[in-house]
């Protein structure tokens, strides 16, 4: 009996480290694309500082918000076509059909044996921390940037009681170019990360269906290896 | 952003950086040939991409600057003006054309909107090179009539894709509104003048 119970656990134990292997994706803790990760911060960290930055850089304003714009976009099309396949192997498109109506496509690569396919941890950690942290700073310069609208008001006030409208309207206008940027870094950046989290909720109802059928299937060997356990002084009484 | 036509995933998930990088590019340049010799086709509108408009709106702002460039009370207003001019520009005449019943989606009207701001683009550049010479009445006719073509040619383009996406008695009100838009660009064009 006590040899039936062992052989039963270690029959458990082998059963388990098999169907981990093939459930969970073996996950590597090194980086893979460096040149793609290193882009992958290099262009977001590079706008941040940029904006914080720009008197230091050049004392033309506008070459900073150009700098700033260019670096944006930039950033944008490497995270949305190169990065997210590379490191995480999610891609997020636009599709429109012949009667043009347009959808949204958010693919994630499945989970397959090859070795080179498989997610690195490092990699994606680097990605998320990335996708997620930026956003939120250029957030917080949208904010920051609203209410220093309202303190350069006060001077361009004072300007248009001397009579000076021009550079009333100079001050105002950039401070509106600052804040298209902003907003532009803003709504490009969170578009990023609204279509990388939509492809990660896609590709998790699957992992989330594998998760219940595979504890489905531990809690069914449970039940089994204690029915079996007590049967067995049911035998062995008759 | 882009939309793409895609058959399989696998192909476009695994391909080179290289590979996506031409893809684009030559989409990029395809579409600023559609503008340049305008043929009704639906090319520009199955695949849109922002990335010409960015360019050339960035283009036209900096071209569009007054003065000296060092100081900076005098660059920001002239390039936040063209900036939103354009862009706000677009996209209420998006929402206008979505309004009247148009079946284009959002992306794509803003797409062609701005794509076809190239020949506007190429006018603004020849006025420069023009201002360059003396002023005088021959120079502003000269200007005159470059900024004109363009314009025409701008409307022709944008309404060789946009008019098939309205329905046919509410074309004239569609156009209208892209007709103005090029109508404001052009005329912040022709009335610069480098101080």
């Amino acid at each position: 009996m006590l040899q039936q119970d062992s052989n039963d656990d270690t029959e458990d134990v082998a059963l388990f480290d098999a169907e981990e292997e093939t459930t969970n994706r073996p996950k590597k803790s090194k980086i893979r694309h460096p040149v793609a990760s290193f882009f992958h911060l290099f262009f977001r960290v590079s706008a941040i500082i940029v904006y914080l930055l720009c008197e230091l850089f050049s004392s033309s304003f506008i070459a900073c918000m150009v700098t700033i714009i260019l670096l944006l976009s930039c950033d944008f099309w490497a995270v949305k076509n190169v990065t997210g396949r590379l490191m995480v192997g999610l891609r997020w498109w636009n599709h429109i059909d012949e009667d043009g109506k347009s959808h949204w496509v958010f693919e994630s690569r499945k989970a397959s044996s090859q070795e080179s396919k498989t997610v690195s941890e490092a990699e994606s950690r680097i990605f998320w921390l990335g996708l997620i942290a930026c956003p939120v700073l250029w957030v917080v310069f949208a904010f920051s940037a609203l209410f220093s609208f309202r303190v350069k008001w006060l001077p361009a006030v004072s300007l248009v009681a001397e009579g000076t409208v021009s550079q009333c309207w100079a001050v105002t206008a950039g401070c509106s170019l600052l804040q298209a940027v902003v907003v532009m870094g803003v709504v490009l950046q969170g578009a990023n990360l609204y279509g990388y989290i939509r492809c990660k909720v896609g590709s998790r109802k699957n992992l989330t269906s594998m998760a219940t059928s595979y504890l489905g299937k531990q809690f069914l060997r449970q039940i089994v290896v204690e029915i079996q356990r007590c049967r067995g002084p049911v035998f062995a009484f008759s | 952003m882009r939309s793409r036509v895609r058959e399989f995933d696998s192909s476009t998930l695994n391909e080179s950086v290289q590979n996506t990088i031409m893809r684009d590019l030559k989409a990029v340049g395809k579409k600023f040939m559609h503008v340049l010799y305008p043929r009704k086709s639906n090319t520009l509108l199955r695949d849109w991409d922002l990335w010409g408009p960015l360019i050339l709106c960035v283009t036209l702002a900096l071209m569009l600057q007054r003065g000296s460039v060092d100081s900076e009370k005098d660059g920001g207003p002239q390039f936040a003006e063209v900036f939103v001019i354009i862009w706000f520009g677009a996209v209420t005449i998006t929402l206008n054309s979505k309004l009247l019943g148009g079946n284009i989606s959002f992306f794509q009207s803003l797409c062609v909107l701005g794509y076809c701001i190239l020949p506007l683009t190429v006018a603004m550049l020849v006025c420069r090179l023009v201002l360059l010479a003396e002023l005088g009445p021959i120079n502003f006719m000269v200007r005159l009539f470059v900024v004109i073509v363009m314009f025409a040619w701008s409307i022709v383009a944008s309404t060789a894709f946009l008019a098939d996406s309205q329905p046919p008695n509410r074309k004239a009100l569609a156009v209208y509104p892209v007709f103005l838009f090029y109508f404001v660009i052009s005329w912040m064009i022709l009335t610069f003048t480098p101080q």
